[in-house]
């Protein structure tokens, strides 16, 4: 692995935090949050000068299904209180074409959402490019994220940042949606997009193997100048980069984020009081689900249907790894399970 | 003696198809092989284009220049349309005065939804045809029989197919595809809370096409729910033969069913039964219209 010695290349250079909590976390518990609780961390990161709180359904506006679990609050609801709470962070919204149409968009402009993120899988850019140039007519801060990035070439992504960006992204990135990289990794891909694109490059990393910080520092120091962070990690799996770890990290090797340390930490513990059961841990279900490069929210639908059915999850997660399922293909666990029961409850077995 | 009473004399009716995708090039090929269908052009957007060149070396007239090349030449009895949804509307004004017989592969919502197994009868009462989205050809016919035999509350449809069997057409439609297969879902389960999805995969090698379905319903029980599925299912292998259940399951009240349809070959591969779904759809629209139209005793399929 080549090193990275932050503390050479780093300076004075400011980098925005983006903070999913209230939409990543929601894959932790089975999309259930309520008003309450998003205000209660709507305002305390709000409090510490988080940049960007975005909010939804944990696949995005449009996204509440059985496939994914149903939410609690209707898209309209979430959007309300969190908007209500914000007075200095923007107010963030993910969207998934497919899952959401511009319907929800409008809907989201309708409650002055500052900032949308359109998501597809990391070699289908060409699906945002209606909804970017809807976004860009209505003159909305449009950025756009690769999912399920290590499944693509550095090259390869570097290429969908470039469309994206004509699509009309103000800032493109990857997710690391199944917290599959090691920082050499995020280097590299990170560099090859920075050389494409002259918009922001965003890096959203996950803890399945216990990278997401390093990772995150990885990609700041090969350019990238947005990194997606959650308090306490909260997130699916084994959870996102820990916010409270990521930016006094970032601030010691040079870099600025404009959050206030105290501020930042309150917000975390509000976040473990009032979001989550338990903070997400590295458990062994979610290093299995990094190794096999599975997105990390299948962790519950994998747990529910294994038990089931009776299999191990580790089986079925590896299986859907050599499937190379993506995000959003969750009726397939089903099927995996099944086949791995050597259950034939189809027509033709 | 009208119009199209001449056009019909050769005991064929006369077909365009317009749009050289994906679609449109495996379509060609299908009506090629029909008996009542007689082929006579092909429109797309550019000489370059792929698809008008192998159009062209099927030896198919071919024309540029949308439905005005249509509107142009001789009327056609039948036009399939493969364009953008957004073009539909324009195309029925145009073609709807000399009275062809639209069949429509976009999702524009806009003529009368068919499902063969579902509402066959419905075609020739009508001049300008939906057949709605692949996932509403693969779905429909299960989600029709099941909302018969039981009280549903929420039906969700997700579907997945191959990226390359995705063109641009559909990749800039996916929110007509979402909406018109959930009123499509709608109107022919009579359930109002329903949602329909749709994931692109890029997995090597390619995924077959696949609709899953969840269902809510308290009455839903896995012997009830396995006969109607596999009833309905072997309706569908009449005209699409790839179509088969991969996982039917009922929890707590709520019913899963998955099915997967394969290519039966033509233009497109094997993986790629969206498009063979759909166009196997299309072409039986096309050939009962036919066989009304011809008069010819029986039916095409039976």
């Amino acid at each position: 692995m080549t090193e990275v010695t932050s503390r050479n290349v780093a300076g004075d250079k400011p980098i925005q935090i983006h903070d999913p909590t209230l939409r990543d976390g929601h894959h932790a518990v089975r999309h259930s949050l309520g008003a309450e609780q998003l205000r209660a961390y709507a305002l305390a990161a709000d409090a510490a000068g988080v940049p960007v709180v975005e909010v939804g359904h944990g696949n995005g506006l449009g996204a509440s299904s059985l496939q994914v679990g149903r939410a609690r609050l209707s898209d309209d609801e979430m959007l309300t209180v969190t908007r209500d709470a914000l007075t200095n962070s923007k107010l963030g919204v993910f969207m998934l074409p497919g899952w959401g149409t511009i319907e929800d968009l409008k809907n989201a402009i309708a409650h002055d959402v500052d900032l949308v993120r359109i998501g597809t899988h990391c070699t289908e850019s060409s699906l945002a490019e209606r909804h970017l140039g809807f976004l860009r007519e209505q003159g909305v801060e449009a950025h756009a994220v690769l999912l399920m990035s290590h499944m693509a070439t550095p090259g390869k992504l570097a290429e969908h940042c470039a469309r994206l960006v004509e699509f009309g992204a103000t800032g493109v990135g990857i997710m690391d949606s199944a917290g599959h990289y090691l920082p050499a990794d995020v280097t590299e891909r990170i560099t090859a997009m920075c050389g494409a694109v002259d918009v922001p490059v965003i890096f959203h990393g996950h803890n399945n193997l216990g990278m997401a910080v390093a990772n995150s520092i990885a990609a700041a120091d090969a350019g990238a100048s947005i990194l997606d962070a959650c308090a306490r990690g909260f997130g699916a799996g084994a959870g996102n980069t820990q916010l409270e770890v990521l930016v006094p990290v970032l601030e010691r090797v040079g870099y600025r984020t404009g959050i206030d340390l105290y501020g930042l930490l309150d917000a975390a513990d509000v976040a473990e009081r009032d979001l989550m059961p338990a903070p997400p841990t590295v458990d062994s279900i979610s290093i299995v689900s990094g190794l096999a490069g599975v997105f990390s929210g299948f962790k519950t639908p994998v747990l529910d249907v294994s038990a089931r059915e009776g299999v191990d999850p580790r089986d079925v997660f590896f299986e859907l790894g050599r499937r190379q399922a993506v995000a959003g293909q969750e009726d397939l666990i089903v099927d995996v399970a099944l086949a791995l029961r050597g259950a034939g409850t189809g027509d033709r077995s | 003696m009208t119009d199209n009473d001449s056009r019909a004399v050769a005991g064929r009716l006369s077909v365009a198809v317009l749009g050289a995708g994906l679609i449109g090039i495996d379509l060609m090929t299908k009506i090629a092989r029909s008996d009542h269908l007689d082929l006579r052009l092909v429109v797309g957007r550019d000489e370059a284009t792929s698809g008008l060149r192998q159009a062209r070396q099927f030896g198919v007239p071919v024309a540029t220049g949308g439905v005005q090349s249509l509107v142009d030449r001789e009327p056609f009895d039948v036009v399939f349309d493969a364009t953008s949804a957004s073009s539909h509307a324009e195309h029925v004004e145009k073609l709807a005065p000399s009275g062809t017989m639209l069949i429509d592969l976009t999702p524009s919502r806009n003529g009368q939804m068919i499902f063969p197994t579902v509402n066959r009868a419905d075609i020739c009462a009508h001049r300008d045809l939906s057949m709605v989205s692949c996932g509403g050809q693969a779905a429909v016919p299960i989600l029709h029989a099941i909302s018969q035999a039981h009280e549903i509350d929420y039906i969700e449809v997700v579907t997945t197919a191959a990226t390359l069997s995705i063109g641009r057409g559909t990749r800039m439609n996916l929110d007509e595809y979402v909406d018109t297969t959930q009123e499509a879902v709608r109107c022919f389960s009579g359930v109002t809370d329903v949602k329909a999805i749709l994931n692109i995969s890029p997995s090597r090698p390619p995924a077959t096409f696949r609709v899953a379905m969840s269902l809510l319903g308290r009455d839903l029980t896995i012997d009830s729910l396995h006969s109607i599925v596999l009833a309905a299912a072997a309706e569908v292998r009449s005209f699409a033969r790839g179509f088969e259940v991969k996982a039917c399951t009922v929890n707590d009240g709520e019913g899963f069913v998955a099915v997967e349809v394969t290519s039966s070959g033509d233009r497109v591969p094997r993986y790629a039964g969206n498009l063979d779904i759909i166009n196997s759809a299309a072409l039986l629209a096309a050939e009962s219209y036919a066989a009304d139209r011809l008069s010819i005793a029986g039916e095409v399929y039976s």
